[in-house]
């Protein structure tokens, strides 16, 4: 599935514009620990996490993420949607929480 | 990272990436100041200021110097989050110093972790390095190096397997007496 289509289905605002929205979505990971996501998560993941400092963007490039998704009414940092746009990483807001996200993702088929 | 003595670590590996012969590690934690901080410091070739301004940001960091990577902006965000402090100084040719504080009884604070486990293994893993480790609460002192134990060892290497066991325990030992009923995580 493609990012712009599961944040049609998580009714969830995407912050970063058309970047990247285009990306095949394989799987979900769920982390709020950046260093564990960096040793983790896998490739062309959804990536949830409360984190939105600049930091999640550099963890997302390194690992190859395919989406950030920022649960629960949590708003990006100013700086972080900037970056993710210049990286191609779309960040998805949401006022679902991470369970949430999760069980509508898998009832997507991902 | 999940523990505190990871974040020691992965400072201590840039330490090595900068020709160091001599890293100090100092953890101190009290009860009266409600902090635990911990102090790398190395002699190694040091950075200029230009460097230093980019090394808490994770982009210019992972991108251009591969050596530095993502740890320094990853402890400074633990730091932070633990109502804690991060700085680092540093001085072309003479070396670098890593301040990192954490709020001691902050509920986000990772745990002090494997301390023993990765001086003993810094230690076994590079002999030519004086690695110094200095444990503070209170009045109370604990204090390690290297090279010391080196000299004390004579022929037998620090990589020795028996060795690295016993420096293990002998850490551990050091780290409950000082930091034992001061650190939660610790039985005291």
């Amino acid at each position: 599935m493609k990012t712009a289509e599961l944040a049609a289905k998580l009714g969830a605002t995407i912050v970063t514009g058309k970047a990247g929205i285009d990306k095949e979505i394989k799987g979900v990971y769920c982390c709020d620990l950046l260093s564990w996501v960096m040793s983790h998560a896998g490739k062309d993941s959804a990536w949830i996490t409360v984190h939105t400092h600049m930091n999640i963007v550099a963890v997302a490039v390194l690992s190859e993420i395919a989406c950030i998704i920022i649960p629960e009414g949590i708003e990006a940092e100013e700086a972080t949607i900037k970056k993710a746009v210049q990286e191609n990483i779309p960040i998805l807001c949401t006022g679902l929480t991470a369970y949430e996200v999760c069980c509508i993702a898998h009832d997507c088929g991902i | 990272m999940r523990e505190i003595a990871l974040h020691i670590l992965d400072i201590m590996q840039n330490s090595v990436a900068a020709g160091a012969g001599r890293i100090g590690v100092s953890v101190t934690a009290g009860n009266d100041t409600g902090m635990i901080t911990a102090v790398i410091d190395d002699d190694g070739c040091g950075m200029d200021e230009r460097t230093l301004q980019e090394v808490t940001d994770p982009f210019t960091t992972s991108r251009t110097t591969r050596k530095v990577g993502l740890g320094i902006p990853l402890l400074r965000s633990s730091c932070m989050r633990s109502g804690g402090n991060f700085s680092i100084t540093s001085q072309k040719g003479h070396g670098t110093k890593v301040t990192a504080s954490f709020g001691k009884d902050h509920i986000d604070r990772p745990v002090l972790g494997d301390l023993a486990g990765v001086v003993a293994d810094m230690s076994a893993s590079f002999p030519k390095i004086d690695i110094r480790l200095e444990l503070i609460s209170g009045e109370e002192c604990f204090t390690y190096s290297s090279a010391e134990a080196a000299r004390i060892l004579g022929e037998v290497p620090l990589s020795e397997p028996a060795v690295i066991e016993w420096l293990k325990e002998y850490i551990s030992e050091g780290i409950k007496h000082i930091f034992g009923g001061v650190l939660d995580e610790i039985a005291g």
